[in-house]
């Protein structure tokens, strides 16, 4: 678990983080989640003690990063897939960082194996293409097995196909009990994979919530069900407190369900579901009202303070 | 929408999950204790990895023996020289002639091994996994200072016996390993290319730049202090002594700056001083900047 407390950094020129609080705790996928530029890479580097706080802490598994005994097998962190050194090959890459914590060729062999590059392991890493190199440090990051996984932008890069690929290692590893926190800037992404939702604008958390939570909470969280058994289904959701509207028949319109919810309770009534869709668009533009306000709000008063963090958020929501 | 208040977690459930984590990372992985040792054998898998490493290593060694064995054959007459032969008459500067380029040679491979990581931006990933960042800066000087000592001993020595074969070939002077002060020379000699090397690499850590820290010991070891020495009334041989070119001129055949040198024993400390101060600051910068 990571725990960050009035964690902030000041560069010369601009407040990148501006007194951040949070618990990012194990078992979940926690989606970072924030325009470019709002603090997410720098937070995440502050974590890995890469960068020092100007002010805050920010602990993992309660002790700073730096003070563990086996970093790499405490943390295990895709920050920069770019950060290899191109002449060197994918293996003897990973070869060198588990040599840091003791972890050896055998296990290099199965973290390459788990990310699909055995095949070309032994090619200069500088050859590899932008979804390559994702898939190297993502084999970094699972090398010596650690509790808690830092992903900065994983899916940056990947195709489809490798996206659903990382969503898969990325709910196996949670459900394993491991801490998981990556960022994103795109809403569409997150929503395939994290559980959690920690947003953040201009430096600081605008949301701090479960996923479903935020679904659910959308202002607009229209779910489209298209079933031949809309009679019966219609006044059961309505009966739940969801608000449904029929624009045709065979159709309903539900706002204030999820869709998981609402194929729940159609199976328990053995009701038939020919679509299921929730309409993501709302999902997208609640985030990105949340951080619009956000940096309206800080632009126009440029030296606010951490006690004005929450009203701004508020005000947000 | 959800109130985005953060929320506070009860000590008990904090605990819980700290344990829940630890347990987890406890079981599953064959994963050892962070050390020095294990920051050198990451050090020593970097450095053989590269190809770049074995190249330049080679090359030192092939200036070494190749101008060493080149100012032989120039000094016997068997080849026909710019000038009147190589180092003059003693036998060991002859053959040790390619110094000046292989320490040309080391100051770059030196640089090299500081900066690179800064410019393909690896450094983050190293820190990241040695945290207690001293020991990067000493695991780092331990490997290439080794790899550097093996490679100028083994081109010094070869320097030394195709010189010394080529010289005997045309009836010049020769000296013999066994010979007084002829293996403390060598020594020196290696030590010097060494301690150069690794100058290179704490100015590499220093600067985080490649083109800057090789600019900074070329200039600094090779370029200015002859400048200076030729410059600089008299009155700044006192000081000019002091620089790492000097100090290793008290105890091998290099060009000192001025006119006058340390005796070879204060030389090596000098020298040993330099590499040590930019080590030094080397650990001081990246302890405390950003990585
Ligand atoms: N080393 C740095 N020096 C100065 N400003 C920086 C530095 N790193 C990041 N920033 C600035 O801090 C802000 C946050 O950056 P970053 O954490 O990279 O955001 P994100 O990852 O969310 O896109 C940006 O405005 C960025 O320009
Ligand atoms: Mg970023």
């Amino acid at each position: 678990m990571i725990e960050l407390q009035q964690l902030s950094k000041q560069y010369s020129d601009k407040v990148a983080v501006d007194g951040i609080s949070a618990v990012i705790r194990p078992g979940v996928v926690t989606g970072f989640l924030g325009p470019n530029g709002a603090g997410k890479s720098t937070t995440m580097r502050m974590i890995l003690g890469l960068d020092r706080p100007t002010s805050g802490t920010a602990l993992v598994n309660g002790r700073p990063y730096a003070k563990t005994s086996a970093p790499l097998a405490e943390v295990g962190a895709l920050l920069d897939a770019k950060g290899v050194d191109g002449g060197r090959s994918a293996r003897n890459h990973l070869l060198w960082l588990g040599a840091t914590v003791g972890v050896g060729a055998r296990r290099v062999e199965e973290v390459l194996g788990t990310v699909g590059l055995t095949e070309v392991a032994g090619k200069p890493a500088g050859k590899f293409s932008l979804g390559m190199g994702q898939r190297l440090g993502i084999a970094a990051a699972l090398l010596a097995d650690p509790g808690v996984l830092i992903l900065d932008e994983p899916v940056n890069g990947l195709d489809l196909d490798g996206i659903q690929w990382i969503r898969a290692l990325l709910t196996e590893l949670a459900e394993g009990g491991r801490t998981v926190l990556l960022s994103s800037h795109l809403m569409s992404e997150m929503q395939l994979v994290a559980d959690h939702l920690l947003v953040i604008g201009q430096g600081r958390i605008l949301a701090d919530t479960s996923m479903d939570d935020f679904i659910a909470d959308s202002s607009d969280g229209l779910v489209i069900v298209v079933s031949p058994d809309t009679n019966t289904l219609a006044p059961l959701l309505t009966g739940t407190g969801a608000t449904v509207t029929s624009p045709e028949i065979g159709r309903l319109e539900v706002r204030g369900l999820t869709a998981d919810a609402i194929g729940d309770a159609a199976a328990l009534h053995k009701l038939r579901l020919h679509s299921l869709i929730p309409v993501e668009a709302s999902l997208e533009t609640a985030y990105l009202n949340l951080t619009r306000d956000s940096v309206e709000y800080t632009g126009a008063n440029p030296h606010n303070t951490h006690s004005t963090t929450t009203t701004d958020a508020r005000r947000a929501a | 929408m959800t109130n985005p208040t953060t929320t506070v977690t009860a000590p008990t459930s904090r605990t819980a999950d700290i344990a829940a984590s630890r347990r987890r990372t406890a079981s599953a992985t064959t994963a050892r204790r962070q050390g020095l040792g294990r920051a050198i054998a990451s050090e020593w898998i970097k450095i053989r990895t590269l190809r770049s490493t074995w190249i330049g290593m080679a090359l030192v060694v092939l200036v070494l023996v190749g101008f060493g064995g080149l100012a032989a054959a120039t000094s016997t007459g068997s080849v026909a020289g710019p000038s009147d032969g190589g180092g003059g008459t003693d036998p060991l500067s002859v053959v040790l002639s390619g110094a000046n380029f292989a320490v040309l040679v080391i100051s770059v491979l030196g640089c090299l091994a500081g900066a690179r990581e800064y410019s393909s931006r690896m450094i983050a990933a190293t820190v990241a996994a040695v945290p207690r960042r001293w020991q990067v800066v000493v695991s780092k000087s331990i490997v290439f200072g080794a790899v550097t000592a093996v490679t100028a001993v083994t081109g010094v020595l070869g320097a030394f016996w195709l010189g010394m074969a080529i010289l005997a070939g045309g009836d010049a002077a020769t000296v013999a390993l066994t010979d007084d002060d002829t293996l403390r020379e060598l020594a020196g000699m290696a030590g010097y290319i060494t301690a150069i090397g690794t100058f290179g690499l704490g100015l590499g850590i220093l600067l985080r730049s490649i083109a800057g820290s090789i600019g900074a010991v070329v200039a600094g070891v090779m370029i200015l202090p002859p400048l200076a020495g030729a410059l600089l009334p008299a009155s700044w041989d006192e000081i000019l002594q002091y620089l790492p070119s000097s100090a290793g001129a008290a105890f091998t055949t290099v060009q000192g700056a001025g006119r006058e040198v340390l005796s070879p024993g204060a030389g090596a400390a000098v020298l040993i001083t330099w590499v040590i101060a930019a080590l030094g600051g080397a650990i001081i910068s990246i302890s405390h900047r950003d990585a």
